[in-house]
């Protein structure tokens, strides 16, 4: 249970924020209606964490004193909302829908300026309300507690894992654009030669796994120069997606599988494969490029081009492939990874990374976690701390550190306080 | 508007009133009640409010002591975790098995 002043604060904060908010949601022409109800919601998980007493001694018409909720006498005798909420370990229980949309009064329901979407289920309890369920209101929740609209059956417009919209982020570019037509090829212009201009910033060194992607713009499409047709770039496919463009370029077959992450279009092979090592288009990104590969004829298959452009000068425009000599100058450029990497081992390993060894980046996300996992902690809180810091130090493993204006969760409690000096000792144990 | 632009914190938001905020504004944005805009801005205008309301209406001072388990410094951001640590405030004292601490650089609000 929140101590009074604790209590009075995160009112006041509530009370600051919706005045505050208030002349957005005008502005917005959303209306007061859903702000109250924002209110109201608020200070209803409030009350159900036990972050704020049952006094709100404000001067609205709070949802928690008014009329007799059903079970409330299980709860402490402030907490008489209109369902029993049994606060349960789980300190962020979900309620009920009952106590997250108040039930309707009896009156014609308030009516939100929001096109399209029936509303009319939320309403603000304007007085003492009949808090007990009611089957209207069940109906309307439970219908509604989707997000969808009761009435039409219509899915909502957002999505329902939380605050998705407020952590999205565009897709970054996909790392996975094709490189692999990078070359010119007049007869079978696929289409208009994309930028050349990055491709001698290519380092030779290994290849991250992000040097590549957006060189291209996202999308692009960079011609077939040889004569083969090139059907699949790259992927961090598996060996599996190998095999299958492996099979779909030997049978000539136009269509790019699914697996790929290149989507690339279809270019008709012209030129079968001659040079007798089957291509593994997991190498692609793989950054072997194969040192061998030029014998006489073979000076047009799509991989040995394919396999420059695509690790080194995407979308080159003017290699002239008929010249082994040539193309042999592209390989020079890359001594640190022109190790061959025996096809299999990547197309069957690490789908994570395409040319590195695994990056192991999980290997510490939950060390520090597990080694606490099972203490004798409290079960049904992780104790936090979160504040403002205005000094951290360290004398050999001591740590000093000030901080302030902080909230801390302890034991279930919240507390707030304006300074704290923390002295933390660091053991190498 | 005043404050308009200023940057805000948004560690509150991982407190109590954070999260019910939070999930709040998410039910109400999942239901259409809200648009998405505005419920930023309110959780913004929270992180304004909270932050203001610690500084001017608690006055109360803590200590703690424990043993460090793990400390992290990036973007600006302390997190620590300590273990078997003991608050200390002007009535009670209270021990947790671990706690972990996060805490922004001060400094970047006032600028």
């Amino acid at each position: 249970m929140a101590s009074g002043n604790v209590s009075t604060v995160y009112i006041s904060v509530i009370d600051d924020v919706v005045a505050k908010v208030r002349e957005d949601f005008i502005t917005y022409g959303v209306g007061d209606a859903v702000l109250n109800e924002l209110q109201a919601l608020w200070e209803m998980k409030m009350l159900h964490c036990g972050a704020i007493s049952g006094n709100i001694d404000r001067n609205r018409a709070p949802p928690a004193s008014a009329g007799g909720a059903p079970g409330a006498g299980a709860t402490p005798p402030v907490h008489d909302l209109n369902v029993p909420y049994e606060a349960t370990s789980e300190e962020y229980a979900t309620p009920t829908a009952d106590m997250l949309f108040p039930p309707t009064p009896l009156q014609t329901p308030i009516q939100t300026p929001l096109p399209g979407i029936d509303t009319g289920m939320y309403n603000i309890p304007t007085g003492p309300s009949d808090y007990a369920p009611s089957p209207i209101s069940d109906m309307r929740n439970g219908m509604g507690m989707n997000g969808s609209d009761p009435k039409t059956g219509r899915p909502s417009p957002y999505m329902q894992p939380p605050s998705p919209w407020m952590n999205q982020r565009p897709l970054g570019v996909d790392v996975n654009v094709a490189y692999e037509e990078s070359r010119e090829d007049p007869d079978r212009m696929m289409q208009p030669q994309p930028l050349t201009k990055d491709f001698l910033m290519m380092s030779s060194g290994k290849r991250k796994r992000d040097e590549y992607p957006g060189q291209l713009p996202s999308g692009s499409f960079v011609p077939q120069q040889d004569g083969c047709a090139d059907q699949v770039a790259e992927f961090v496919g598996s060996k599996d997606n190998a095999q299958q463009v492996w099979n779909s370029i030997m049978n000539k077959q136009e269509s790019v599988t699914k697996t790929l992450s290149i989507e690339e279009s279809t270019i008709p092979p012209v030129l079968p494969q001659r040079d007798g090592i089957q291509d593994d288009y997991n190498d692609v990104y793989n950054s072997i490029p194969r040192p061998v590969y030029l014998a006489p004829s073979d000076s047009l298959t799509k991989h040995d081009s394919f396999m420059f452009q695509q690790f080194f000068f995407p979308g080159v425009p003017t290699e002239d492939y008929n010249t082994p000599g040539e193309s042999s100058e592209y390989r020079t450029p890359t001594p640190a990874v022109a190790t061959p990497k025996p096809r299999n081992d990547t197309a069957g390993g690490d789908d994570d990374d395409d040319d590195e060894p695994p990056l192991n980046e999980d290997d510490d996300d939950d060390d520090e976690i597990d080694d606490l996992q099972d203490g004798d902690e409290e079960p049904n809180t992780q104790h936090l701390v979160l504040a403002q810091f205005d000094k951290v130090t360290r004398t050999k493993n001591r740590w000093k550190c000030t901080l302030k204006d902080g909230i801390m969760h302890l034991n279930g409690r919240d507390v707030l306080f304006n300074k704290v000096g923390i002295i933390m000792f660091w053991s190498n144990l | 508007r005043r404050q308009a632009d200023m940057a805000t914190f948004e560690l509150y938001r991982r407190s109590t009133i954070g999260m019910c905020l939070t999930e709040t504004l998410d039910e109400m944005v999942s239901s259409g009640t809200l648009s998405p805009e505005l419920a930023i801005q309110v959780l913004v205008q929270f992180d304004k409010s909270m932050t203001e309301a610690l500084e001017n209406q608690v006055k109360s001072k803590v200590t703690v002591k424990g043993h460090l388990h793990t400390y992290r410094f990036c973007d600006n951001v302390w997190t620590f975790i300590l273990t078997d640590a003991q608050f200390k405030n002007e009535e009670t004292t209270e021990q947790v098995g671990k706690v972990k601490i996060v805490a922004c650089d001060s400094k970047l609000l006032s600028q």
